[in-house]
């Protein structure tokens, strides 16, 4: 282990944020890590500079994404421990779609684990199975995105695979991975009556840490305009 | 709310009757002053206070639950809250001159005669030569300079723990054939006073009881501290739940008093103290290390914080100091009422203080646990000393100077002999050239402070609060004539986190990236950065202390260090025996910026400085956690106090409590001081400016103190809703 991780702390890959003092990405305080990269395309998306991995230059200068090292992350991450170590937080890997940079999300998570940091990740589950069960021991908690419950819908909103979803969602139950679900209100996408017995069923079910619905909301707007994107249609 | 100045003034030109009679009253007081021309100090002190006192307390009113209300009267004597010593309000006597014509003889008589005699023209006329250079004028508020001079004894923290165990007989034996014999009568005077007013009752027993021997009851008690308080012109409690907790808990066990009926009457003293507004004053302590009757005085605490949350007003300053160890309950109790938004209490982690306190006083644990914040957030040794603030410094201006040759660019005069900015060719230049500028203005503000006292200590024994310091009863000296154990001052320094900042742009864009040479950067801020707003982004974009980012933060601590250790240096030449900084904060921040030019870590000509040790105005932008981190770097262990302003969102609160909890208390372990907390969403902020008069219940903390926002200066206003919210 620490062989790899010595060679993976020169890795590095395109983060567009860190947010130290996250209250709302986890258990306690955390710093979430934002990767660049997402295979999704998600109508109502509030962060469309995640979605290609490359940095971008927005109209008004503003640049979407850095290279990072490994090292210069971790430098961030480990400068809140005593706050991680008092309130049960740690780091939270997000995106985009984190394991898009599979590599730089391994190391991530593995030099946090090796060095007594709690470790979340956010993944909309389309993921390749492999690299999943790759980052399974690495991970204390999964924040698991359930944004549709049928397949067509998830295809036509998202452009996603439902039954990939689905069946690494089933892989990491079955490894006994702790999973939160995070599941997105869209209006006139899944606030329907079906959708919200759906969320309730899957609460009940006893399988999930917990079930999170998340409002909609509109914060991600003007990113488009500055990215030179259309702005969402779906409401 | 008004000042207590303005309160009393308000009421002397409130109609002309008023006004002629706090006319005669100054006029009585002057021709007695004269009268007294040649007599002992002693005498004059308690010959004219007498004649004060009798104007200056007013009747009870119909709620008040403990006898004492004072009104300031134009021309008089005090400590600090109307000016020191024998003081003349010119201000107010012009106001009402000119509300009323008819009085000009009168008035100019006052003004006249007052004019160069009062103790603070004294101290003035005192200052040598060479300090009197560094320190042109005394008008911080309105005129451009680095440093400036102020009046007063603050912040003195009396024996109340001596007064209640003594009472008025037992003080007035141990004071009988001292300079402060004058105390208990005067007292005792007021006291009668009082007694002829009310009907037979519980105020009525106490105010009996307290004429005589020591205190029965916690209602005796607070009568007995709040009145002589009052008398002492001293509105810094000191630790009060070493002094009540005894009282407190005996008069619940023995069914005097109930928990209800307990807080009422504290909501009542703490309704008191607002009618004596001053809100840079008036601070209660409870909790800390070196309590001897530790269970009662957490009853005390407790009961304190309760009152403050039923009260919700910025009267008093309630403060907990806390430790490991301690009873739990105080600081979820205090977490409580700041998550409701009191801003109060304040937070002192005595953990790190007390050794910090040990380090920059030169002294001994046990006596560094009688570390008492007062005022801002300046510490004094309990009762054991003096520490007056009595210096103000803008750190940035004074780099402003340095880069101009050493002449204050707004004013023209010439402060300091530096070399031309053309002249500066390495960082060190820049470096050297700032401390040549400041380092004189500190040792003649020391001067200044020592100076202050010898003179104020030739004009009168301040008796009330001599009486209540140790060492001066003892030894039959003042309290600043060496009588207090400790004889200190202290230094408010502003613009420390500008200042760094500034000083790290310069060292990265002109002498590393050099992008720009210092010339040009500083005509650039002589313009204000018209037409170099490229320059400007460039300094802004230069890391910031507040980060945890290691260049920036780095210049805040050689910064810190530097002004810190040069301070503490001054005491010994200047005879004190101590004199520190402290980075506190009311709104200088707010007024020495107006007169500041534009500084080259971006900020524009005439905006604020950044408030106490914080980072400038949204500055931080790497989370609460890189702020809390950028703090813990500036040595406690070399001044005298810095406050440490954070304003958290609601979401903190509620099912985050947790959150909020941990994040606190790793502050505090990692090695932090002390928080000053306002709970208040920018949507409230805002909708106070729009509608004022719907929101005079929200309180903020501005700096060292809180205060209603609708009360607030409108620059100030703006200057705090652009702080960073958590």
């Amino acid at each position: 282990m620490v062989a790899h991780s010595n060679q993976s702390s020169h890795l590095s890959g395109i983060v567009f944020d860190i947010q130290r003092t996250s209250l709302h990405d986890g258990p306690g305080l955390r710093t979430t890590v934002f990767l660049k990269g997402c295979p999704l395309r998600c109508a109502w998306c509030h962060n469309p500079e995640s979605q290609k991995i490359a940095p971008q230059t927005g109209q008004s200068g503003k640049v979407y994404g850095q290279r990072m090292s490994v090292d210069t992350v971790m430098q961030v991450v480990e400068a809140d421990r005593g706050f991680y170590e008092s309130s049960g937080g740690g780091l939270t890997l997000s995106g985009g779609e984190p394991t898009v940079q599979f590599g730089f999300c391994l190391a991530l998570l593995q030099r946090a684990k090796e060095s007594g940091i709690h470790t979340v990740l956010d993944t909309c589950g389309q993921v390749d199975p492999n690299n999943l069960a790759e980052l399974i021991p690495w991970v204390d908690l999964f924040h698991f995105d359930l944004k549709l419950s049928d397949n067509q819908g998830l295809r036509t909103w998202t452009g996603a695979n439902g039954n990939l979803i689905e069946a690494n969602l089933a892989m990491l139950e079955a490894c006994g991975s702790k999973i939160v679900l995070r599941c997105p209100i869209i209006p006139g996408v899944n606030d329907t009556r079906m959708h919200a017995a759906f969320l309730d069923t899957m609460e009940a079910s006893g399988r999930f840490e917990r079930v999170e619905r998340l409002p909609y909301h509109t914060s991600g707007l003007p990113k488009y305009a500055d990215l030179g994107l259309p702005q969402p249609t779906f409401v | 709310m008004k000042t207590l100045t303005e309160l009393s003034r308000d009421y002397a030109v409130s109609s002309l009757t008023t006004w002629q009679s706090a006319l005669s009253q100054a006029e009585a007081f002057t021709n007695r002053f004269c009268e007294l021309d040649g007599i002992p100090v002693v005498q004059r002190e308690a010959t004219l206070l007498a004649q004060q006192f009798r104007q200056q307390f007013l009747p009870m009113e119909r709620n008040d639950g403990v006898a004492g209300r004072v009104r300031y009267p134009l021309v008089g004597f005090s400590p600090q809250p109307m000016g020191m010593g024998f003081y003349c309000d010119f201000d107010g006597l012009e106001q009402g001159l000119e509300r009323y014509p008819e009085t000009t003889d009168r008035g100019q008589a006052l003004i006249n005669f007052w004019r160069g005699r009062t103790t603070e023209a004294h101290c003035r006329a005192a200052l040598p030569p060479e300090a009197a250079r560094h320190l042109p004028s005394d008008a911080w508020f309105t005129e451009s300079g680095v440093g400036f001079p102020l009046y007063r004894i603050g912040g003195s923290t009396l024996d109340y723990g001596k007064l209640v165990h003594l009472g008025l007989d037992g003080l007035e034996t141990v004071t009988r054939h001292t300079d402060f014999a004058h105390v208990v009568p005067l007292l005792r005077g007021t006291i009668d006073f009082y007694i002829d007013q009310v009907d037979d009752g519980e105020v009525s027993r106490s105010l009996k009881t307290v004429r005589h021997g020591p205190p029965e009851s916690f209602r005796d008690a607070v009568q007995l501290i709040w009145l002589y308080a009052l008398h002492a012109g001293s509105w810094n409690y000191g630790r009060l739940d070493v002094v009540l907790g005894p009282f407190l808990e005996r008069d619940l066990a023995d069914g005097v008093l109930t928990w209800d009926g307990a807080r009422e009457l504290t909501c009542q003293w703490w309704r008191l103290m607002e009618t004596v507004p001053c809100q840079y004053d008036h601070r209660v302590i409870v909790g800390g290390m070196g309590r001897p009757e530790e269970a009662a005085a957490d009853r005390f605490a407790l009961l304190a914080i309760a009152a403050t949350r039923a009260t919700r007003s910025n009267h008093p300053q309630l403060t907990l100091r806390f430790h490991e160890g301690q009873n739990t309950a105080l600081w979820e109790r205090a977490i409580d009422a700041i998550g409701e938004g009191c801003t109060f209490p304040m937070l002192y982690n005595d953990d790190v203080n007390v050794p910090a306190v040990a380090k920059a006083y030169s002294i001994g644990r046990n006596r560094a646990m009688d570390y008492t914040p007062f005022g801002c957030g300046e510490y004094v040794l309990g009762h054991q000393g003096i520490a007056s603030p009595n210096g103000v410094i803008n750190l940035l201006k004074g780099l402003e100077v340095a880069l101009h040759g050493g002449v204050d660019p707004v004013t023209g005069y010439r402060v300091a002999h530096v070399p031309a900015v053309s002249q500066l060719q390495s960082f060190d230049d820049v470096w050297r050239a700032y401390r040549r500028v400041v380092e004189p203005i500190v040792t003649a503000l020391a001067v200044h402070q020592a100076t202050e006292y010898r003179v104020a200590a030739r004009e009168a024994p301040f008796g009330f609060i001599s009486a209540l310091i140790s060492g001066c009863v003892e030894n039959n000296r003042s309290a600043i004539g060496g009588g207090a154990v400790y004889l200190g001052g202290s230094l408010e320094t502003y613009g420390n986190t500008n200042t760094a900042d500034s000083l790290h742009v310069i060292d990265e864009l002109v002498f590393k990236q050099r992008v720009v040479s210092l010339p040009e950067l500083v005509e650039a801020l002589d313009r204000d950065f018209e037409g170099a707003s490229e320059l400007q982004a460039r300094c802004r974009a230069v890391a910031k202390y507040g980060n945890d980012e290691g260049l920036a933060d780095a210049m805040a601590q050689k910064v810190h260090n530097h002004i810190c250790r040069f301070t503490r240096d001054q005491a010994k030449p200047a005879g004190l025996d101590s004199y520190l900084v402290v980075v506190i904060n009311n709104w200088a921040n707010t007024v020495l910026g107006r007169t500041t030019e534009a500084s080259a870590e971006g900020r524009r000509a005439g905006e604020p400085l950044a408030n106490g040790n914080n980072p400038s105005s949204g500055a931080d932008v790497n989370g609460v956690t890189a702020f809390l981190n950028s703090l813990v770097r500036l040595d406690p262990g070399i001044h005298a106090g810095a406050v440490q302003n954070m304003k958290f969102t609601k979401d903190w609160f509620g099912e985050m409590r947790p959150k909020f909890d941990a994040l606190l208390r790793t502050y505090f372990a990692q090695g932090g001081t002390q928080a000053m907390i306002s709970v208040v969403s920018r949507e409230d902020l805002e909708a106070a400016l729009r509608e004022p008069e719907k929101w005079g219940h929200l309180i903020i903390r501005v700096g060292g103190f809180s205060i209603r926002f609708v009360d607030l200066p409108a620059d100030a206003q703006r200057e705090f809703l652009t702080r960073t919210f958590n």
